[in-house]
């Protein structure tokens, strides 16, 4: 698989095809995967994709507008770089896509090689990202059964209303405003944030539970019907809120109401951003 | 800083009734800017007007709040007032403590005030933060279209015609005329339909101003008022109507005969026709469902085993000018036209739905369309009343009011307003026709309001004899000759049964087959039934919602032709008051994006349901979104698909909306 990655990712460099391939070597700790950019075809040497290639790359290629760029995504991925193809923040022409086959993507600390699979990919039944130039990896039979819901979210979806506000308040309350989840998320690519606009000013500078719950709750509408469950918010939050759980309830709300899934097909826009006249939601019904 | 003045208006007593202005002018005063207040017993009336220009030039006013009736109602006028004093006019802001307010509160007035306060507090919010909008001229186009060729459409074409603008009249059957066509004579005066409507016919055929698309349909349309694109599908008649010289040997000589519609099945039509003889443009169309050439070239087409059917082809063969053209094929024409009116007129209800009439399995019961057509001296029988079973001439004839109408069962509540009185016409014409004919109409009221008809129902009565009979009939079967109508008279409380000849069932009119997916293409609303709603019931009844579509007759609703007529010219006078302006304003009032903000993401596009928005590629290469201000409606969904805040509406800016939402808690 490696060894693929890294021939056609010299081959491209090589040919002038691409001036950059986008992917993941392994990161300092000797044993995480972390991104990696190869604009050379020596550089291309390092590059490897295993169990620990959590990131989601697909938003560096907002910056290479313009600039021809390879890339390599796992199923989760292409689904996001769809997305950001339909929003036309990239240009599928601009982009050679070398989808890896993907067993999941294991739980991983500092320095220590971990063992479980993460929440999402227990959950994920995909094997095989759904748009690519050359596909890696063995492909699997699809689709594996289904994990049950996440823990976390079935014991949310059991609770009342009041236990659920008491939950996210708890949550929102460690929020520190630091907004590296905007800044990792494939779908955050607004010129300015609504939560940085001064006129008008949506959310209040303060830092405070009802600022930082407006900013995670309106952050997360601007995501419905447009997020692919990456969880690369969750990643990336310092205080550790489970940002994927309200991601994937308003995943499956769309899902519900619309029959959507973001990312699957390419120009089917979100259907938060079509009107039609047809539409029941059996809401205020 | 803006100074801003508040108007509170009494609207004599329906808001003052209620809201305690005192309070309402009292909280004013303290409001963040308010500078003026004042009240007014009548903002509206020149007295109040001239209060509200007079504050403003003496108090400095900058922006106004005028406290009264909905903005549907009056902004526009208190728009000219503050123009009047020097403002402009979007720096005022209403505040709906009418409608919103008094009307609906009026059972707790403490609370009614409380919320024409809030209301107040609202407006002085948004309007501190309105800005100077101007609207600018835009040109239009000098023409007009008129989709259906009924009577209601003929008129309408024919008086913007002879105005001087030139007309595109679509019709979708091969001729105009349009149900007024297939009558024989008219109530109230008996005249005869087609003495009356031919001539005008002919000159819409002949008229200079007017281009006649008929065997056409409009596909789609596109734009705004004094600006609309139409795409009209002119289907193929597969005949060339520049060599046609309308000589007839084609349809006396096809030998594939069908029942015609035109005649609602009492008679044959060949598959190549004309409706009927006076049919304008008397070109014939052929029946691509019907002609025996076109099958046999599906046959062939489809390469099947088996014996080829025949060629015929014989119009061809026969037609001295050479007209028939097998390779004449549909076509998309593009039109530009300033206004529309829609008149697309009606259908007749089905009648087989009723079981108890025999649901359109004895033959001898039929439609008052159908008696129409047996009337007529250029019908299937030349105007000879006759059975359809056996051709005999009936003597007892049976008339059933309101099949289709006003009866809940079948979904149609409404009347059809011309039943009663063609029922009565033809009842006379009926004795007329056969002294011997003796009629019965069943009634459920006699509805007969237009001028002369109460006296032509006593015509009915007196001269021809009908006997009326108030109730419902409950069953028609058929016992051997005869049609036993089985019904009650509800007068003398007792059961009824005749045995009829004949049975007419006074179908109820409804709208035509594609009218709702007109309407949808036009962006014009319409009703359950699918008649088109007029903006105003009874002050603009032959406008649209949509400005630059007017609408005329029985799409409306069902009327008789004197009623059509008189909307048909209304709806053209409507249409020429935009035709005849020199350039059209436009509302300023649109979306604009942000181009620091546009990402160029294109949701807004994807959301705007009038394709107002384009793309332009800026100085540093971003693609971005780029409002097409004449298209665009001010409607605002691209504005909630926008999450990057670009786009914003002007005078309902997000600034302005969060600043009342804001007021209202702080
Ligand atoms: C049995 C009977 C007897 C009547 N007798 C009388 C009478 O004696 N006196 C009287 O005043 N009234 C009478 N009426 C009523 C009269 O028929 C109507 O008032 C009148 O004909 C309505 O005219 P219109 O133009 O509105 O509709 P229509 O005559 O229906 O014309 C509409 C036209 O539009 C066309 N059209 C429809 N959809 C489209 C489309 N999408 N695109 C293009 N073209 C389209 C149709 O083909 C049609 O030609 C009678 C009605 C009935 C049913
Ligand atoms: S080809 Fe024959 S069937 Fe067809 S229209 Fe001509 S005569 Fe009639
Ligand atoms: S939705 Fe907003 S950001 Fe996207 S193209 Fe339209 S104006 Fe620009
Ligand atoms: S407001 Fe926006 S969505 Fe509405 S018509 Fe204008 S551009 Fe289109």
């Amino acid at each position: 698989m490696n060894q693929a990655i890294r021939d056609k990712a010299k081959e491209l460099l090589a040919s002038g095809a691409v001036s950059c391939v986008i992917g993941y070597d392994v990161g300092s700790d000797g044993i995480n995967a972390r991104p990696f950019f190869a604009y050379t075809e020596e550089e291309a040497d390092g590059l490897a994709f295993d169990q620990t290639c959590t990131h989601n790359l697909v938003k560096y290629l907002i910056d290479r507008a313009g600039k021809a760029t390879a890339i390599v995504v796992k199923p989760c991925d292409a689904r996001a770089l769809t997305v950001l193809i339909n929003e036309k923040q990239v240009k599928r022409e601009e982009v050679f896509i070398i989808g890896a086959v993907c067993h999941g993507i294991i739980e991983s600390t500092w320095g220590q090689k971990g063992s479980d699979l993460q929440g999402r990919c227990q959950t994920c039944t995909q094997h095989t990202p759904l748009v690519y130039d050359l596909l890696v990896g063995e492909p699997m039979a699809e689709p594996t059964p289904k994990a049950p819901l996440d823990h976390r979210a079935a014991t949310l979806a059991n609770m009342s209303v009041a236990e659920r506000a008491a939950f996210w308040a708890e949550q929102f309350q460690r929020c520190l405003r630091c907004n590296a989840c905007r800044q990792v998320c494939p779908g955050c690519y607004c010129a300015e944030c609504f939560v940085d606009q001064l006129d008008p000013e949506w959310v209040g500078i303060r830092i405070d539970l009802p600022e930082k719950w407006l900013w995670n709750t309106i952050r997360a509408f601007h995501l419905a019907g447009r997020c692919v469950g990456c969880d690369e918010c969750q990643r990336v939050c310092p205080v550790n809120i489970p940002l994927g759980l309200l991601n994937h309830k308003l995943e499956e709300e769309v899902a519900t109401l619309f029959d959507f899934r973001p990312g699957v097909k390419a120009d089917v826009p979100a259907p938060l951003e079509t009107f039609k006249k047809d539409e029941k939601l059996g809401i205020g019904e | 800083m803006a100074r801003i003045g508040v108007f509170v208006c009494h609207c004599g007593s329906n808001i003052a009734g209620t809201v305690n202005i005192a309070q309402v002018m009292a909280a004013a005063q303290t409001m963040p800017l308010v500078t003026f207040v004042a009240d007014n017993k009548y903002s509206c009336s020149e007295i109040g007007q001239t209060a509200i220009r007079e504050a403003i030039l003496k108090q400095k006013l900058e922006r106004v709040v005028i406290a009264a009736c909905s903005p549907q109602m009056h902004e526009a006028t208190f728009r000219k007032t503050v123009a009047q004093a020097g403002l402009n006019p979007y720096l005022l802001e209403i505040a709906n403590i009418r409608e919103h307010c008094s009307w609906v509160h009026s059972n707790d007035k403490a609370a009614a005030t409380k919320k024409a306060i809030e209301l107040v507090k609202m407006a002085v919010a948004k309007v501190a933060r309105h800005e100077a909008l101007f609207t600018k001229e835009i040109g239009l186009t000098k023409k007009a279209l008129v989709i259906g060729g009924g009577i209601s459409g003929i008129q309408a074409a024919l008086d913007m015609a002879n105005a001087g603008y030139p007309v595109i009249l679509v019709e979708r059957e091969p001729t105009i005329g349009g149900r007024m066509a297939q009558l024989d004579k008219t109530f109230p005066t008996l005249d005869c339909s087609s003495c009356i409507l031919t001539p005008k016919m002919v000159e819409v055929a002949q008229h200079p101003n007017i281009t006649l698309l008929t065997y056409a349909e409009v596909k789609s349309v596109r734009g705004f008022v004094g600006n609309f694109e139409v795409e009209i599908l002119q289907r193929a008649r597969k005949v060339d109507a520049s060599k046609c010289t309308s000589c007839g040997i084609c349809w006396q000589k096809c030998p594939e005969k069908i029942p015609a519609e035109f005649n609602l099945g009492l008679g044959p039509r060949a598959a190549i026709y004309t409706p009927f003889p006076q049919a304008v443009p008397n070109i014939p169309s052929i029946d691509l469902a019907h002609c025996r050439y076109i099958k046999y070239q599906e046959f062939v087409a489809r390469g099947e085993e088996g014996k080829k059917p025949p060629q015929c082809r014989i119009c061809e063969r026969l037609c001295p000018p050479q007209a028939i053209d097998w390779e004449q094929s549909d076509q998309v024409l593009v039109e530009k036209v300033g206004a529309i009116v829609v008149a697309t007129g009606y259908q007749t209800f089905d009648h087989t739905r009723y079981g108890e009439f025999g649901a359109g399995r004895y033959p001898d019961v039929i439609t008052g369309i159908q008696l129409e057509r047996l009337l007529s001296a250029s019908g299937p029988t030349e105007g000879e009343v006759v059975r359809p079973s056996d051709g005999t001439h009936p003597k007892t004839v049976v008339f059933v009011s309101c099949v289709g109408s006003r009866d809940e069962r079948m979904g149609r509540a409404y009347c059809s307003n011309v039943c009663c009185m063609y029922m009565a016409k033809q009842a006379i014409l009926l004795k007329e026709h056969d002294p011997e004919v003796q009629s019965y109409i069943f009634y459920i009221d006699i509805r007969a309001g237009g001028k002369g008809y109460e006296e032509f129902i006593r015509r009915a009565q007196e001269e021809a004899r009908a006997i009326y009979l108030r109730g419902r009939i409950s069953h028609i079967y058929q016992d051997g000759k005869k049609l036993i109508v089985r019904g009650e008279d509800s007068l003398l409380g007792r059961p009824v049964e005749i045995a009829a000849d004949l049975v007419v069932l006074a179908t109820g009119i409804e709208p035509s087959a594609g009218a709702k997916e007109l309407a949808q293409s036009l962006n014009i609303s319409y009703d359950a039934h699918g008649f088109m709603v007029e903006a105003h019931p009874k002050l603009r009844p032959v406008e649209s919602r949509t400005e630059g579509i007017f609408l005329a007759g029985t799409a409306i609703a069902p009327n008789d032709i004197p009623g059509c007529v008189a909307q048909g010219s209304a709806a053209a006078v409507k249409a020429l008051a935009v035709l005849s302006r020199p350039s059209l304003v436009s509302d300023p009032m649109v979306a604009i994006v942000d181009p620091l903000r546009c990402t160029g993401c294109f949701a807004c596009q994807r959301a705007c349901a009038f394709n107002a928005i384009d793309s332009q590629v800026t100085r540093d290469g971003k693609t971005i979104a780029v409002v097409n201000e004449s298209l665009c409606k001010g409607c605002g969904l691209c504005v909630s698909a926008c999450r990057g805040v670009a786009m914003n509406l002007k005078g309902f800016s997000q600034q302005q909306l969060l600043a009342e939402v804001n007021a209202l808690w702080r």
